[in-house]
């Protein structure tokens, strides 16, 4: 069959999205659509001017039972122990020197002087492995004067969706339940400013990690959302 | 649903979407509540069997957050998307060797479709939703209409609409793509005017 002939591509993409193509012919044009731009967006046409009639219907709300294996499956995805107990997640995060150094050198080149030299930071990677964002103090002197953190984006990063926040928290050691260090904004470069018992106890932190959570931040207290952002920390 | 409405939540499940693309679990959950008693009414038309209907329907939520960061948001609205996978994947099922539903259920489906103006014509109106591919059905001759209707609202093949409508192979094929180009056309005119 000739698939270049405009009449016949649309036929098949109305008939595919219809469902009437079927059996060989719809495996061949599957595999014919994952390389073939044009035919997509002609699929993408036909379910735009079709797919609404799918709905047309009474909605129908599933059993319990659906959404309980979902959740079941969703948690099974899940590292066990949870993230924050699970050693070889840190140590595989140290094993990224270069691109340590590299953060590293924005972090202290480009910190404004008026600001006190950084003694700690901590160099967040995203899910990917990629560093995508720094978290730095200065020293437990400076730290006493005006207690905050400084934080910054060095990767393109996601809009906030609405209805959410970002969460930062300490790890205060290996194992041990994440502290929250407050709600962070979108803005590349920020300072927060962080309760004084928090600014106590930062020098000792183990590892920093932001989470997703409900707006106005976790209700528990700990992690809820997915992390999406985790470093360890390191004296400069 | 007015337009403004409908649009507000096209955003808010787009935004969900993008959530689950960060494995946010708890928009996930918000998108289910949102979207799941539409995608499984659905399924349910397609399969006619309750089983297999929660079983795709949990088939395609896992794909929905494994491939949210796939959606496009110009590309298709957020809803249609989602029911892209659940019809997709509920064609697939049916297409199974030894799932051939059997033929108790298809008469009433058959039934449903009939009359001149068939009632979920009727609610897609009513719903406005898609005011002008109800039109556009509305105008279709009504065998045209009956086995469009049949084979996509029920996932029926070209031979299961012969042999339910009773009429060869052949003219069936026939009204379904005559059916499928005045539609095209129709909703183009409302396009442009």
């Amino acid at each position: 069959m000739k698939y270049d002939d405009p009449q016949l591509r649309d036929k098949l993409a109305a008939e595919y999205v219809l469902g009437t193509l079927q059996g060989a012919a719809r495996a061949r044009f599957q595999s014919l659509m994952r390389y073939d731009v044009g035919l997509r967006s002609l699929v993408a046409d036909w379910e735009g001017k079709l797919t609404p009639l799918a709905r047309a219907g009474a909605d129908v709300a599933p059993p319990a039972r659906v959404w309980h294996a979902l959740a079941q499956r969703l948690t099974g995805e899940r590292r066990k122990p949870r993230w924050w107990e699970s050693l070889a997640l840190w140590r595989g995060l140290a094993a990224t020197g270069a691109a340590f150094a590299l953060v590293l050198a924005i972090v202290t080149g480009f910190a404004p002087e008026a600001e006190p030299p950084m003694s700690m930071v901590a160099v967040m990677n995203d899910t990917q492995g990629q560093p995508a964002m720094t978290v730095s103090w200065p020293s437990m002197q400076a730290m006493r004067e005006r207690p905050h953190i400084r934080i910054k984006v060095t990767q393109e990063h996601p809009v906030m969706a609405p209805g959410t926040a970002w969460e930062l928290w300490m790890l205060p050691r290996p194992g041990g339940n994440p502290v929250s260090l407050g709600l962070i904004t979108t803005d590349v470069d920020q300072m927060m400013p962080l309760k004084p018992e928090l600014a106590a106890r930062i020098h000792s932190a183990w590892g920093i990690a932001m989470s997703v959570e409900p707006e106005g931040g976790s209700p528990t207290g700990k992690p809820t959302g997915p992390v999406v952002m985790k470093g360890l920390c390191v004296k400069l | 649903m007015s337009e403004s409405s409908r649009d507000a939540q096209a955003a808010q499940l787009a935004g969900l979407l993008g959530q689950c693309a960060l494995r946010n679990q708890r928009a996930f959950s918000e998108l289910y509540a949102l979207t799941a008693p539409k995608l499984f009414g659905v399924a349910l038309r397609i399969l006619r069997r309750q089983d297999w209907a929660e079983e795709v329907l949990q088939e395609c939520y896992m794909s929905v957050w494994n491939h949210a960061g796939d959606y496009a948001v110009g590309k298709s609205a957020p809803l249609t998307w989602m029911t892209s996978i659940v019809r997709n994947r509920c064609l697939d099922w049916l297409r199974r060797p030894q799932q051939e539903a059997t033929g108790d259920e298809y008469e009433i489906a058959v039934d449903a479709w009939r009359d001149e103006k068939p009632g979920p014509v009727e609610q897609l109106m009513a719903a406005g939703d898609a005011a002008a591919l109800a039109r556009c059905l509305e105008l279709l001759e009504g065998r045209q209409r009956q086995s469009i209707m049949l084979a996509f609202f029920h996932g029926m093949s070209h031979s299961q609409v012969a042999g339910h409508m009773k009429e060869p192979l052949g003219t069936v094929k026939t009204w379904v793509r005559r059916g499928l180009e005045r539609l095209k056309g129709c909703l183009q005119g409302a396009e442009n005017s």
